[in-house]
């Protein structure tokens, strides 16, 4: 059954990505019939409606038979990338032929590429081959590339998809070290649990920097805010909401399959800690709406490594009971994080054609154009700051409930457990400051710029697929107990633990449970007080502001000033550049105060430091010139030095 | 069917007696600087005229500013029917519900933050930027404040966590909370409810616009708020779950109105914090629930 399903959905991505040139209807069709189709086979085995799926095949490809297999935590994540894949199909077929001034061959490209990606996803997803799994890789880096780089006339568009591309290549190699040096030590590509063989635990540290990379683990995560900003909206939602889990997934993976260094869990779970809550204030300060989301996503890739790092310390400890918790916080936070995330960028994607701009400085008032975007990106925007009852909350309050038992039961864990719950709530607030940033500077107040010609809610084919995503955030934080079985099933499939379903399901019925109450609550208070208002009537009249006479729309509060509180606490380590001219004299004429938010990772570390590479390139470039004269004064000197060290040696060797 | 009637009757409780608390406090500083003062029951006929007074609303406003003040009243009073009352125990207790507290009080700052932003005004948005801001500081300190009563208590259930036993821990995290306190109710040093034509003001500067029933709600919300950080502090600083029920219940009223009139004094005796130095003295309180922690750690350990 699993079979079948499976080629069908690679069969008609492979369709699909041949029809988008001629008929994007077809393409439309076959990609949301092969989304339906993953999503099947994920939720089959994921829930246990199926056993788990192992196949070979009985001829080689590339050398090597192929073998797939998909088990619960290879279904959880397959699941994502249906959820996504299809809102993303969805929302991208009139999306692309939309003409903001994009390169006219990019829609059938954009099909192109956008089955390749789904196509390559689905492939490392089910790969049990370390070869294959290296391709698909490899492939699927490429396909994201052109992907990014759809709209190539501009030139920050290539800048960024070539700092993807390059640094996707970093991690690749360090992939191709970890997978080849496993192969060498098993001597088989085929991958599988080998968690007795201890002589494998240093690989661990190549495969967090290859998979890090890909997920955007905080100082690794240079590429990301440029690339996931710069590319189409339904791209970044692809990308941040899936492509970045499948780092996860492959830290998971291996993890689980793999032995790993004692310090690893510690590790991961500092550097979480630290990535959320550096990740959240980047987010804070910058003054782009797609590269806040990106930046946000840094963040949550931080979270979800604390819970991952946090199973891994318990698997070394007798108690693992907290772990278990937390392993199953990070894998659900994977959905909720995909989830809200993709509805967020499709928002982004709407409200970016509406204005005419990324700029949260030239955006408000939005909500009036926008109504239904506006609740859709409210919904995916609580849900991110971790706010009852949606989902965001349900996989941090896991964690949560796991760094709290690991403190309380007073083990070496604590010490690691308790700072990563310190940082988790100070991340969690600075979310919410930066969620009511984003919220106020697009939706609400008055427009702070010109409206464009755009000013409409999209099409059904954008707005369908938001509200789809805000509605499995809805139900994902109201019902969080129906995702029970699929996260036990994965933390089993995860290896170093033995199995214990109530250990989540109970708190997950708790939370649920609150989460309802609250939310019938909230509807009935909410709609009683509506109905009051109105009853009494209500004047309109302009914003009061303390009998201000003539308030103007450039008196608004700008995304320098929501961000510069706490940014201000966070100077030291975010140096942003700034630019200004005080007021002087008793009438001042002008006076501005300009903040630009800096990438720090990678105009301070990244750029130096390849910038001396590319220096030492340079002066060894000038030996090769191209005078034959010289080369052969090269080799007589090389002939000559080998001449003197057998003269030395003797003729010995 | 004991839940049939427990709920009503905490309900009945938060709902009616938490607009006793500012008027106490209002009484208290009556008394200190020698004037007469506004009558204890002030706020409730404030909220009565409010309740019957017709709404202006920004012309840019949408629906969420009156929806964002009912979503903020609700989070708050859920959090509050969390907390353990004395020897009643809790209701809707589960393990986990410390969390669920602090984000339910994320929740109203977002949806009061939410309709400040509405109206587009430079001043609230100052005071939102200010009020996400210093929560940041405020939350961090509050987690830590839990976490040293879940180690005390090894649970994560408020029922057990706020059973505490005194000690040195319990002096620093008193200190923390009561500093968490007035910084989360807007009051003295951190804010001055009294005005609101000032630019250093955080919390009632997101309200200026607010009118009619939506104001009512956000005023008996924050005084619901007070007492919810009040009955907090008490109990997570006195052993009131150890004793037998009267006694506890005395202890918990009188130690509330210890708060009470401790606020009241703190707002009679110091000037308002010139605006740079909240976030040290926040960082302070964030230090001293830290140090409470591993009070709680070490002590544990021994």
């Amino acid at each position: 059954m699993i079979g079948p399903l499976l080629l069908f959905a690679l069969v008609a991505l492979g369709l699909g990505a041949l029809a988008g040139r001629r008929s994007p209807a077809v393409w439309v069709a076959l990609t949301l019939a092969a989304g339906v189709a993953l999503g099947a086979a994920g939720v089959a085995v994921g829930f246990g409606l199926q056993p788990d799926w192992d196949w070979r095949s009985g001829f080689p490809v590339g050398g090597q038979a192929l073998h797939l297999r998909l088990d619960a935590l290879s279904a959880l994540f397959l699941i994502l990338l249906a959820g996504v894949g299809l809102a993303g199909t969805a929302y991208s077929h009139t999306y692309l032929t939309l003409n903001d001034g994009i390169d006219p061959s990019a829609p059938a490209r954009g099909r192109l590429w956008w089955n390749g990606l789904i196509f390559h996803l689905a492939v490392v997803l089910i790969n049990s081959n370390g070869l294959h799994f290296l391709i698909g890789w490899e492939l699927f880096t490429v396909c994201a590339y052109f992907l990014i780089t759809l709209d190539r006339r501009r030139l920050a568009v290539r800048q960024a998809g070539w700092l993807y591309l390059a640094a996707s290549h970093a991690g690749t190699i360090a992939l191709f070290a970890f997978f080849t040096l496993l192969a060498s030590a098993t001597g088989s590509w085929d991958l599988g649990p080998l968690r007795e063989r201890t002589d494998l635990a240093p690989l661990f540290w190549l495969a967090l920097f290859g998979f890090g990379l890909k997920a955007g683990l905080f100082p690794l995560h240079v590429w990301l805010p440029s690339a996931h900003a710069n590319a189409p909206s339904h791209v970044s939602a692809l990308l941040s909401g899936v492509t970045l889990k499948l780092g996860i997934y492959g830290l998971l993976r291996f993890s689980g399959w793999l032995p790993v260094p004692a310090s690893a869990g510690w590790v991961i779970l500092g550097l979480g800690a630290v990535g959320a809550l550096a990740g959240i204030v980047f987010a804070l300060v910058q003054t782009d709406l797609k590269r806040l989301l990106a930046y946000c996503s840094v963040e949550n890739i931080g979270v979800i490594l604390i819970g991952l790092g946090g199973a891994l310390v318990a698997a070394g400890e007798p108690a693992a009971d907290w772990g278990r918790l937390a392993l199953a916080g990070a894998l659900l936070h994977v959905w909720t994080h995909g989830f809200a995330k993709a509805l967020l960028f499709l928002g982004a994607g709407t409200v970016v054609h509406a204005a005419g701009t990324r700029d949260l400085g030239r955006m408000g008032g939005l909500w009036r154009a926008l109504p239904f975007t506006a609740v859709a990106f409210l919904v995916g925007s609580a849900s991110m700051s971790g706010l009852p009852p949606l989902a965001g909350l349900v996989g941090e309050w896991l964690v949560y409930l796991g760094l709290f038992d690991a403190v309380a039961s007073h083990g070496p864990a604590g010490w690691a457990a308790g700072p990563a719950v310190i940082a988790l709530a100070l991340a969690g607030a600075v979310a919410l400051a930066t969620f009511t940033k984003a919220n106020a500077l697009v939706f609400l107040g008055a427009p702070r710029s010109s409206p464009s010609h755009a000013l409409h809610e999209p099409d059904r084919w954008r707005s369908a697929p938001t509200f789809g995503l805000a509605g499995a955030v809805l139900l994902l934080g109201l019902a969080p107990a129906f995702v029970a079985p699929i996260l036990a099933r994965a933390s089993e499939a995860w290896r170093p633990f033995d199995t214990g379903t109530a250990a989540v399901r109970v708190p997950l019925i708790s939370l649920g449970r609150f989460q309802l109450i609250l939310a019938l609550v909230l509807v009935g208070v909410a709609f009683a007080l509506w109905r009051r208002v109105h009853h009494l009537g209500v004047t309109r009249g302009p914003t009061w502001d303390c009998g201000y006479a003539q308030p103007s729309r450039r008196m608004q509060y700008t995304a320098g000033a929501m961000g510069g509180t706490v940014g201000g606490w966070f100077t030291w380590f975010l140096r942003p550049e700034r630019s200004q001219r005080r007021p002087r004299g008793p009438l001042p004429d002008r006076a501005f105060i300009l903040d630009r938010p800096r990438e720090t990772v990678l105009e301070g570390v990244v750029t130096p430091v390849a910038r001396q590479v590319l220096r030492v390139s340079t002066a060894v470039r000038r030996l090769q010139h191209g005078r034959l004269q010289s080369y052969i004064l090269y080799i007589v000197i090389g002939l000559a030095a080998l001449g003197l060290i057998v003269l030395v040696q003797g003729g010995r060797p | 069917m004991s839940l049939l009637w427990d709920l009503p009757l905490r309900l009945a409780f938060w709902l009616l007696l938490a607009p006793l608390v500012p008027g106490l406090i209002n009484r208290i500083k009556a008394w200190v600087a020698g004037r007469r003062g506004p009558p204890l029951l002030q706020l409730y006929y404030d909220l009565a005229r409010l309740w019957r007074k017709q709404v202006v609303m920004s012309s840019l406003a949408s629906p969420g500013f009156i929806l964002g003040p009912a979503v903020a009243w609700v989070a708050v009073v859920v959090a509050a029917l969390l907390l353990p009352l004395g020897p009643a125990g809790t209701v809707l207790g589960f393990s986990g519900d410390a969390l669920a507290l602090v984000y339910l009080l994320a929740l109203a700052r977002f949806a009061t933050a939410w309709a400040a932003m509405e109206t587009g005004s430079a001043f609230e948005g100052m005071g939102v930027v200010r009020e996400v801001s210093f929560a940041v500081l405020a939350e961090g300190s509050i987690l830590s404040a839990l976490l040293a009563l879940g180690v005390q208590s090894h649970s994560l259930a408020l029922n057990q966590m706020l059973a505490p036993t005194v000690g040195t821990g319990s002096a620093l995290l008193a200190a923390g909370l009561f500093t968490v306190l007035l910084a989360e109710n807007c009051r003295v040093p951190f804010d001055d409810p009294n005005t609101h034509l000032e630019l250093t003001m955080i919390h009632e500067v997101m309200v200026l616009d607010h009118s009619g029933p939506p104001l009512a709600a956000i005023l008996h919300g924050a005084s619901v708020k007070l007492l919810l950080f009040s009955v907090l502090l008490v109990q997570a600083v006195l052993p009131v779950a150890n004793l037998p029920a009267p006694a506890a219940a005395a202890l918990l009223a009188g130690g509330v109105l210890g708060v009470v009139v401790g606020i009241g004094l703190v707002e009679s005796l110091i000037a308002r914090l010139a605006f740079r130095k909240v976030p040290l003295l926040l960082t302070t309180a964030f230090l001293l629930c830290l140090f409470a922690l591993l009070v709680a750690w070490k002590g544990g350990a021994g």
